[in-house]
């Protein structure tokens, strides 16, 4: 069963200074099965934080439904087992951490002799062992955000909505939220992240769906982040005459040249002797070999970068959006 | 039922931890310890009367006056810097946390009249004076005054902001102060339609001034009780009516 399932969400606002109202999210859906790793990737404004608070019951969409566990949020059920993390997180400033804790805890239905120790156990997780007695007015960025994880994995929940968990920490912060989300995810969580940090994406994701201007345009599953790149050798070369074409050139992927040296990428590991064998009958001096690792970064400014360039040849409108969005999902 | 006392509890909390409630103390007993200071200038035998007189007024000010400063900007904040979303994507419903912040506030008023009583108290008693049963019911009812302000305060503040919060609000106090004379003097000498907005707003508006018992305290005229009784009623009521009402907005509210 999905834990998570997103269907036809429309969500338009009002203009502020005309009576018009404006469509941010046009048609989105996804789906987040058991103990997956989902993240969610898009430039600023793209509508991931709204779709975010959709999922939350805290805005409602103009149509399409969201489920969790197979029933609506609103349900007191439902709420039960999710945690959230809002983007830039604010709480009750004059509360302590421990304080604070609590009374998530209380307000998630929990009770009894436990809670002491699992709110210490939690602080700790977030390495934020020692600060319980402070205020958390006095919490720096990076601290409340890990305060902000804290009171979400509170109750233990099955199912994490994190909006940008990762912005405001520090290398070491970023560490360790990465290992406690990938411990929660090998008990089972399910766990749904938006994030423009390509890095995390790649470090945790199973899979992550790339939203741009309000509508998905693609999927990607890590392992063909990974098998996309498979096999590609970049070689750098200097000193022989550009293009390599006939027998040679089929095995070539791309060839670029930039000041003198000139980047030849090699579709296959096994073709890689014979062009360099080519360029070397040529006068080529090699200056290096390496194997190409396709990233996550490159799809995603693939993706952007190719409409950012098509939209400057005019308006994109919606239409071109979401035949752009059919091209995707039929290819 | 443990939810809304946590919200109420986490309210109570945050608020006395803020600086307002000092300032609105401070204000009040400086101004109560004044009377006494200021009440030899008055004629003799009035003495006591006029520090009971005047304490019980500062009593009620301060106590509406943080009720409507509090009301009007707790829930906003909480909404405007998203608090508000720790606590309503946990399993608590939105009359819920309406209801747990109406008693935070309600039992951060009720801490401080208890204070400001208290002072009243000693410069009642330093003045020649003695503490009646009357007066004990005068500050009850000003509790209850605040508490139909509270909802009231609150209702605007699912929906606009603290400046138009507190602006309705004291218009309702006003108006809710004024309505029962506005419609004995329609009554008297308006038309009918006059009459009939008349009626309309003594039954709409809070009629406060049934929560007003100082000068029968002032003047040790014998209180009954059951008149006391009925006032409670007609104050929670009031409040559940005006607290229900603002549960049908914030339900519907977004929260962007
Ligand atoms: N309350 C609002 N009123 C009007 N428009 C809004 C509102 N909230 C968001 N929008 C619009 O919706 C779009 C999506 O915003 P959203 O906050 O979801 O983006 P995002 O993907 O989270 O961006 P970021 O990466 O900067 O957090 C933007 O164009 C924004 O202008
Ligand atoms: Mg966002």
């Amino acid at each position: 069963m999905d834990i998570l399932s997103v269907e036809n969400i429309r969500k338009s606002f009002r203009n502020n200074f005309s009576f018009g109202k404006y469509e941010v999210l046009h048609d989105v859906s996804f789906f987040a099965g058991e103990g997956e790793i989902l993240g969610f990737l898009g430039p600023n404004g793209a509508g991931k934080t709204t779709i975010i608070k959709i999922i939350m019951g805290l805005i409602k969409p103009d149509s399409g439904s969201v489920r969790i566990l197979g029933g609506p949020v609103s349900d007191r059920e439902t709420k039960r087992v999710i945690g959230f993390l809002p983007e830039n997180p604010f709480f009750y400033p004059h509360l302590t951490l421990g304080e604070f804790l609590i009374f998530c805890a209380k307000m998630s239905g929990m009770k009894g002799k436990s809670l002491g120790s699992r709110i210490e156990s939690v602080i700790e997780q977030v390495g934020l062992a020692g600060q319980k007695e402070k205020r958390l007015s006095g919490f720096s960025k990076g601290m409340t955000q890990r305060a902000g994880l804290a009171q979400a994995v509170l109750h233990d929940p099955d199912l994490l909505i994190l909006d940008e968990p990762f912005s405001g920490l520090d290398p070491l912060g970023r560490k360790i939220i990465r290992d406690f989300l990938l411990e929660l995810k090998a008990r089972g969580k399910t766990i749904f992240f938006s994030s423009h940090i390509l890095s995390d994406m790649e470090a945790l994701c199973d899979s992550a769906y790339i939203i741009r201007e309000g509508v998905i345009v693609r999927h990607v599953g890590l392992d063909e982040v990974f098998k996309m790149g498979e096999g590609k050798v970049e070689i750098t070369a200097r000193g022989y005459p550009l293009g390599l074409d006939g027998e040679i050139g089929k095995f070539i992927n791309s060839e670029e040249r930039l000041g003198g040296e000139t980047f030849i990428v090699v579709n296959r590991q096994e073709y890689v002797r014979s062009v360099i064998q080519h360029l070397l009958n040529n006068g080529a001096d090699i200056l290096k070999v390496v194997g190409v690792k396709s990233t996550l970064e490159e799809i995603f400014v693939n993706e952007i970068g190719l409409q950012v360039t098509e939209s400057k040849n005019g308006f994109m409108g919606k239409k071109k959006v979401a035949e752009r969005k059919e091209k995707i999902w039929q290819g | 039922m443990a939810r809304i006392v946590n919200i109420a509890l986490n309210t109570f909390r945050e608020s006395i931890r803020g600086k307002l409630l000092y300032i609105a103390l401070v204000f009040g007993a400086v101004m109560i310890i004044s009377t006494y200071i200021l009440s030899p200038l008055s004629v003799g035998a009035a003495k006591d009367k006029i520090i009971t007189d005047v304490g019980l007024a500062f009593i009620s000010f301060f106590g509406v006056m943080t009720a409507v400063v509090t009301g009007s900007t707790l829930v906003y904040k909480e909404i405007d810097k998203r608090a508000v979303y720790m606590v309503l994507t946990r399993p608590v419903s939105r009359l819920e946390y309406l209801v747990g912040k109406f008693l935070g506030i309600m039992a951060v008023l009720v801490l401080m009249v208890a204070i400001m009583s208290v002072l009243m108290g000693i410069v009642v008693v330093l003045g020649g004076g003695s503490l009646t049963g009357g007066i004990l019911a005068a500050i009850f009812l000003s509790i209850l005054e605040m508490a139909v302000i509270c909802s009231i305060v609150l209702f605007f503040s699912t929906f606009t902001t603290p400046a138009l919060s507190f602006f309705f609000t004291l218009c309702f106090f006003v108006a809710g102060s004024l309505s029962g004379d506005l419609r004995v003097f329609a009554q008297k000498f308006g038309s009918g339609t006059m009459k009939f907005i008349m009626d309309v707003f003594y039954y709409v508006l809070p009629n406060l001034r049934l929560f007003n018992l100082r000068n029968e305290a002032v003047h040790q005229v014998a209180i009954q009780y059951s008149d006391i009784l009925l006032t409670t009623v007609y104050a929670v009521v009031y409040c559940a009516v005006i607290i229900y009402f603002s549960y049908l907005v914030f339900r519907k509210r977004e929260f962007v």
